[in-house]
């Protein structure tokens, strides 16, 4: 009864959580008898995963479970590495709703201290700086199998820079595995009235901003070279935080989901020879071509568009444009596979996470191979987001982050029985029954 | 099981339905030749019974009995007009946003940032025998964004829209748009300066005078940095440095105007710092100040008979065309507006009836004087040798109500084509009752009812207003 031996050593490791808030006292586990699913090597289609102190020790169809581990029987079940959510808002405070239609403009958020620029435009803010443990929606990404995901300012035009999170962990430093991972861009104008106030201003500004970071840095440069007699240049920690994007230490991930859209991130980025990521990327096969040729990786919404509203015989028929989108974004993972355009999915701000998988398994329909959808939850987003040798496969000392699943992960009658994150394991609900069509 | 065979065969009709072939999609044949058409060459005369040879996007031939290599496309052009594509010096198609309404000088914004080569009005555009666009800012403020002149190659990406070669330019505005005289005062909420016709003078004198200060400062820089390493250089402001390029001579002015005086003010500004206006952009009292604009070697693009729409378009008359153009203004008309752009034909028509020009000067006005006041009136504007093959073949005389557009090309490739369009209709159909049956098009079992899609007002030209197209 492998099932309720699980139970049982979960809600003993969670006991054991609760005694005691730093870490729990067993740290070892061996899942044996399971089929696993590397990614990184070839199936094992019975072996076993020993976890131990946070990292995956061992795997292989020859590794024995160690004394000390709690064993848990995984036939049936099969262990994939830990699933990363590429683009996210995940632990980030709620923000503040939006205004009603007609009504003022919504109050700008708090200004970051000392910044030489207004909300919005603040490249300095970091998301490591607001993140909270816990909540529905981490529990919610958790239950289907996420174990890591990337999390990001969602407002402004430059939202700030995110980090790389664990989806479990008492404190907001125990979640963090990376930070900062990028800056990110919106092409939102602000709403508080000022500027810039539409998308013509935006690239404005963004443009402004890169060029007097380049000012910023050489000012700087002449200064320390020779500080006597050279006026001291004003510090600015908005010009200061760009430094890295314009150097091309740190990627910029630009939101871009139309072609034109991406095709203008793509401009930007040449002008200014930024390392771009794009994330949502709808119609991103058609410039895949581009992608490709400039190595532009993309984080993919799985946020399927689909028609949401009923049929009303005295409507307008909806233009064939929107029809053939909403088919083609099923298409779009598969084209880019084949373009050798290198992707990692996301969840794009999904209502119901437990679409997540379902919409994956969508594009796999749609001309996307199985192992390419699961390396885009898993071994693409580490590589995108530069944690390839902490994250994103089952091999020996990479962090415990594993989802099993009973069945298989992109089947319908698959289902997640628990995830690890950091070597501890996690409970998981069973997802409501979905209603029947 | 049977819906299941049903799935199955709806995604094998959806995966087999040429696509690429149902959107519209330029034609490339290396060599076109009409004949027998009459040619409105704008230039020299109208030419009947007059073949006309397009090879590899120019204009090779014009003349009788003309031959064409074997694999060149034929058309008989018999009974059929032949003219320049038209040129739009006013249009704000396919941009995404119009306005930066937020300060008063946005000359750091570009309308080549927010272009969508998706949007339908070109296509209709294309209709119409458009080939050209002067895509302008809006006027909300006295100093717009910057242009961008395209050819209308719908279906084509971003770059290839971009017209080579043409004068760069920028949206400058005058009077109640900028003045926001419209805009009702809200409690609470400061106005943006200037609120007076006196305060975007002073605006636009102000941007000016810093930006000569800026080019000072760049100057000075430039010769003392030869001889100092450790000066730190001034801050690039993408705010001036189009403004210096416009005392440079290298940017055109579009300035958006109405009534005499402001006209007037606005030369007046242009002299003091020694620039020149290329276009008064609809202009509606032009008329009583043609000389002062003509001494100024400024353009006017005009509407042909709107009037009284607002306060300041009040002494409109349907004369301004022809009484501008007699006393030496390069005139045009232009359209402001997706649906006007459609028929600037009549538009042009219409300046034969009012004031009496010519068949010549009134074809003119939508060819090659739009093609002057963008500096593009070497590559377009009138069907010569040499020149861009950017022309349409109309079924009748384009000043005629009862003619329309049969096909369109720029450079030598078909943008439109009437019998292609009309023969692609069965398969859109087609198209359209497979997409409508796929999965994520299916209706929701239960939902709000459908949006409809916003649409552009077609009222007057008030391009001060923002609107998102669908």
């Amino acid at each position: 009864m492998p099932k309720i031996r699980l139970g049982l050593l979960v809600a003993f490791a969670l006991l054991c959580v609760n005694a005691n808030a730093q870490r729990s006292a067993i740290d070892t586990y061996a899942i044996t008898n399971a089929r696993i699913v590397t990614v990184s090597g070839p199936v094992i289609e019975r072996g076993t995963v020993v976890v131990r102190n946070g990292l995956i020790a061992a795997a292989g169809a020859n590794v024995n479970a160690p004394p000390d581990a709690r064993v848990i029987d995984g036939t049936g079940l099969t262990v994939y590495p830990g699933l990363i959510d590429s683009y996210t808002d995940l632990a980030l405070p709620e923000a503040a709703p939006s205004p009603s239609p007609g009504g003022p403009p919504r109050a700008a958020p708090a200004p970051g201290p000392n910044s030489t620029q207004p909300p919005g435009l603040q490249p300095e803010v970091m998301v490591e700086d607001v993140i909270r443990p816990g909540g529905n929606e981490i529990e919610a990404s958790r239950n289907i199998g996420i174990t890591t995901a990337l999390t990001s300012p969602r407002t402004g035009i430059w939202m700030g820079q995110s980090a790389l999170i664990n989806l479990a962990g008492e404190t907001p430093q125990q979640m963090i595995v990376r930070s900062p991972v990028a800056m990110h861009v919106g092409f939102t104008p602000l709403r508080t009235g000022g500027y810039p106030g539409s998308l013509l201003g935006v690239f404005a500004a963004l443009r402004q901003m890169m060029l007097d970071t380049q000012r910023y840095r050489e000012a700087l440069q002449i200064y320390e070279r020779a500080p006597r007699g050279v006026r001291r240049p004003d510090t600015d920690r908005s010009l200061a935080a760009l430094v890295p994007v314009l150097e091309g230490r740190m990627p910029v991930v630009m939101l871009a989901n139309s072609e034109r859209e991406i095709s203008r991130a793509l401009d930007l980025a040449e002008e200014f020879k930024l390392r771009l990521i794009i994330a949502g990327g709808r119609e991103a096969d058609r410039v895949a071509d581009r992608l490709a040729k400039q190595k532009v990786p993309v984080l993919l919404s799985l946020n399927l568009p689909k028609r949401t509203t009923a049929a009303i015989p005295e409507a307008d028929p909806e233009p064939l444009r929107v029809l053939r989108e909403r088919v083609e974004a099923q298409q779009t993972a598969g084209k880019l596979a084949k373009a050798g355009v290198r992707f990692a999915f996301q969840s794009g701000s999904l209502t119901n996470m437990s679409d997540l998988l379902a919409n994956a398994g969508k594009t796999i329909e749609n001309g996307l191979s199985a192992t390419d959808a699961l390396r885009a939850f898993t071994i693409w987003p580490a590589e995108i987001l530069g944690v390839q040798n902490q994250l994103g496969s089952i091999e020996a000392g990479k962090i415990a982050n594993l989802t099993v699943v009973r069945g298989d992960l992109f089947d319908r009658n698959g289902r997640v029985t628990h995830v690890f994150i950091d070597g501890r394991p996690f409970d998981i609900k069973p997802a409501p029954e979905s209603p029947k069509q | 099981m049977k819906q299941f065979i049903a799935k199955l065969l709806l995604v094998a009709i959806i995966a087999t339905l040429p696509l690429s072939s149902v959107r519209a999609q330029k034609q490339t044949a290396p060599e076109t030749l009409i004949r027998n058409a009459t040619v409105l060459t704008v230039t020299r005369g109208t030419l009947q019974n007059t073949d006309v040879l397009l090879r590899n996007g120019k204009i090779a031939a014009v003349g009788k009995n003309l031959n064409a290599s074997a694999n060149a496309r034929i058309i008989d052009g018999t009974g059929k007009y032949v003219m320049p594509g038209i040129i739009d010096c006013h249009s704000h198609s396919m941009l995404d946003t119009i306005n930066e309404g937020t300060l008063s000088v946005t000359s750091m914004v570009r309308t080549a940032d927010v272009l969508n080569t998706t949007d339908i009005d070109l296509y209709r555009e294309l209709a119409g025998g458009v080939t050209s666009l002067n895509l302008l800012h809006g006027s909300a403020n006295p100093i717009g964004g910057l242009n961008t002149v395209v050819k209308v190659k719908y279906g084509r990406p971003a770059n290839e829209f971009l017209f080579p070669g043409a004068m760069p330019g920028i949206k400058f505005a005058l009077g109640e748009n900028v003045k926001r005289s419209s805009t009702p005062n809200q409690p609470g909420v400061t106005r943006r300066y200037p609120n007076t016709r006196m305060g975007v003078e002073e605006t636009i004198r102000d941007a000016f005078t810093r930006a000569r200060d800026y080019k000072r400062t760049w100057d000075e820089y430039r010769a003392a940095s030869k001889n100092d390493k450790n000066l730190i250089p001034p801050r690039r402001d993408l705010q001036l440095e189009p403004l210096v390029e416009i005392l440079e001579g290298k940017r055109y002015v579009h300035a958006h105007s109405y009534i005499a005086s402001e006209i007037l003010m606005l030369i007046s500004i242009a002299d003091e710092f020694g620039f020149k206006i290329k276009t008064f952009q609809h202009v509606l009292e032009g008329y009583k100040v043609a000389k002062e604009i003509a001494a100024h070697g400024a353009g006017a693009s005009i509407f042909a008979d709107s009037w009284a729409y607002k306060i300041e378009a009040y002494d409109a008359i349907p004369y301004n065309a022809a009484i501008m153009t007699r006393a030496g203004v390069v005139v045009s008309m232009n359209s402001d507006s997706d649906e006007r752009a459609r028929r600037l034909n009549i538009e042009a028509a219409k300046a034969m009836h009012w004031g009496d020009l010519t068949e010549e000067q009134a074809l003119k006005l939508i060819t090659l004087n739009p093609a002057i006041q963008l500096g593009i009136q070497e590559r377009v504007g009138s069907i010569e040798v040499g020149k861009d093959a950017d022309i349409a073949i109309w079924n009748g005389h384009p000043f005629s109500v009862y003619s329309r557009v049969e096909t369109t090309f720029i450079d030598g490739d078909v943008y439109f084509d009437r019998a292609q369009d009309l023969a692609r209709r069965p398969e859109l159909a087609k198209e359209r009752a497979a997409l409508e049956q796929a999965e994520p098009n299916r209706p929701r079992p239960k939902g709000e009812s459908p949006q409809t899609p916003r649409r552009r007002p077609s009222g007057h030209e008030d391009d001060d207003i923002e609107i998102e197209k669908p």
